[in-house]
């Protein structure tokens, strides 16, 4: 089954690119090609100039980039330290992975103080940090995240926006998939709107956020002058 | 008082066997979903490679149980994987199992028909002498029998928990999809558990057929033990299957001396019941989500 014809856009670097669209319009499909999990029949994806077209997980991570699905990912019954460690798995030789495991303890404190506790007895947040933190364990360029918010409180959905914004001041791009757009655009540079498969519009996410076709479609109306569902 | 540490250290040594049978089956349970029915048969055959190692090419006996374990891992591990575990898997873990049951009914027939229907004389692994334990007489065999698994299994146990290898193993049975974005290679981590099952069975088979001798039929009831032990411990748990094997080992052997030896081969099934409506998940294992 094709789901994506005539997906195509940029992510810039250094920046924050969020795809927004309804359900079934191929946004976690689009991570999936891009980290080589499914296959592209056509077309082309470059990574800094250089094509990786349905490249392996391994070349990928080895290019610096980074996938961190949605829902939960951690292995249940290694310890957080070890789950952590499992994030260095395609490191390059003769990197300190122990140095930048400390690194990350020191980033996230959370992960030092239940270092050695079974990480399924971390709550959803916590659990959802732990990926995070695997995921930029080896100073990943770009990171893909699908859905970052679900199942988080509102507390936690900051704090993982805070990361986003954090990674992308330090020259780190991030491509991300948010069911909460409204929020998702408020701290992205740029936005996607993904439709069946198909590119429908991209822009600065601040002129998305205020397109009212956007806001009917995909805001819940908000920012649109109609009320959603309005139009056909 | 004698008999009774006499019969425990004996059934000791038996569940242990039957705990290398079930860590193995459990192992490949957990990475591949695959129930090997043939697991029985898995144990019997090695000991019959050593044999034809000493037959055929005249190796000394040691010797021939390295061959025999290699034998093992490249048949019973890198093979079985290859030949029909990576062909029947996509089809569903129910054409799996029908494969190894006709896999099980060909190891025992071709055994029976190209070695011997005859039980074979292996040779021994230790003296054959006792020893006296708080003034019980326990035998050698049993005291190696029970040390050997252990130590087979404690080596497993690091090898999984402190090897980078070893937690790449756990992850990819813990949670593939996620192992996959790590570049972790799972397909290896997979064959790597076929092998060490592979190896596990063969000690286990060299380990056991000085005691039973070596006979076609021997996996019948060893296959069924390694199940047992595999879901009274727990499916889902390597040291569940350990504990299985252990309680099942001891359990026949107890209950067989004290209760009724005509029934022997009934109590693991007992135990077996007991477990499945009181503790559907095992001794120490866990109960597993699933999505509907």
């Amino acid at each position: 089954m094709t789901i994506l014809n005539g997906a195509s856009f940029c992510v810039r670097r250094a920046a924050i690119t969020t795809i927004i669209g309804p359900n079934g319009a191929g946004k976690s499909t689009v991570f999936k090609t891009i980290f080589g999990l499914l296959r592209a029949r056509t077309g082309q994806i470059r990574f800094d100039g250089n094509d990786i077209t349905n490249a392996g997980p391994r070349r990928l991570l080895e290019a610096g980039i980074c996938y961190v699905p949605q829902g939960r990912n951690i292995f249940p019954e290694l310890s957080v330290r070890h789950n952590l460690e499992l994030g260095a798995v395609a490191a390059k030789r003769g990197l300190d992975v122990a140095a930048r495991i400390e690194a990350a303890m020191d980033r996230f404190p959370m992960l030092r103080r239940k270092s050695n506790n079974q990480a399924s007895t971390l709550s959803g947040g916590e659990q959802k940090l732990l990926e995070i933190a695997r995921g930029l364990l080896l100073d990943p360029k770009l990171v893909l995240i699908d859905e970052p918010s679900i199942g988080l409180s509102p507390l936690m959905v900051r704090e993982t926006f805070d990361i986003l914004q954090d990674l992308r001041a330090r020259g780190v791009s991030v491509l991300m998939v948010e069911q909460n757009a409204k929020s998702a655009l408020g701290i992205s540079d740029d936005g996607i709107v993904l439709e069946l498969g198909r590119t429908r519009m991209t822009g600065a996410a601040a002129a998305l956020l205020n397109d009212p076709k956007v806001g009917q479609l995909f805001l819940g109306g908000a920012s649109g002058a109609e009320p959603a569902g309005a139009t056909p | 008082m004698q008999s009774f540490i006499q019969l425990f250290v004996s059934g000791l040594a038996t569940g242990a066997i039957y705990a290398l049978a079930a860590v193995g089956f459990t192992l490949i349970w957990q990475t591949s979903q695959t129930i090997n029915f043939a697991q029985g048969e898995f144990v019997m055959l090695p000991a019959f490679f050593v044999l034809a190692a000493m037959d055929i090419f005249g190796l000394a006996f040691p010797a021939a149980c390295f061959v025999g374990l290699a034998a093992s891992m490249l048949v019973l591990g890198v093979l079985f994987k290859r030949g029909i575990v990576d062909f029947m898997l996509p089809h569903g873990v129910l054409p799996l199992v029908i494969s190894t049951i006709a896999l099980s009914l060909l190891l025992k027939e071709s055994v029976k028909t190209f070695y011997s229907s005859q039980a074979q004389p292996f040779p021994p692994l230790t003296s054959d002498i006792d020893i006296n334990i708080l003034g019980a007489i326990v035998s050698v065999q049993s005291v190696f029998v029970l040390g050997a698994a252990i130590a087979a299994i404690a080596a497993l146990h690091l090898f999984l928990g402190h090897t980078g290898v070893g937690r790449q193993m756990q992850a990819t049975a813990q949670n593939p999809a996620v192992a996959v974005l790590l570049g972790i290679p799972t397909k290896r981590m997979i064959m790597y558990t076929f092998v060490i099952n592979a190896g596990l069975v063969g000690l286990a088979s060299i380990l056991i057929s000085p005691i039973y001798l070596a006979k076609f039929t021997n996996g019948d009831s060893l296959g069924l033990a390694a199940f047992v032990a595999a879901i009274v411990g727990g499916f889902n748990q390597v040291r569940g299957a350990i504990v299985g094997g252990l309680v099942l080992g001891v359990f026949e052997n107890l209950s067989a001396a004290y209760l009724s030896s005509s029934y022997r081969g009934a109590f693991p099934m007992i135990l077996l019941v007991l477990v499945i409506l009181f503790r559907p998940q095992g001794l120490l294992g866990r109960v597993e989500e699933r999505t509907v």
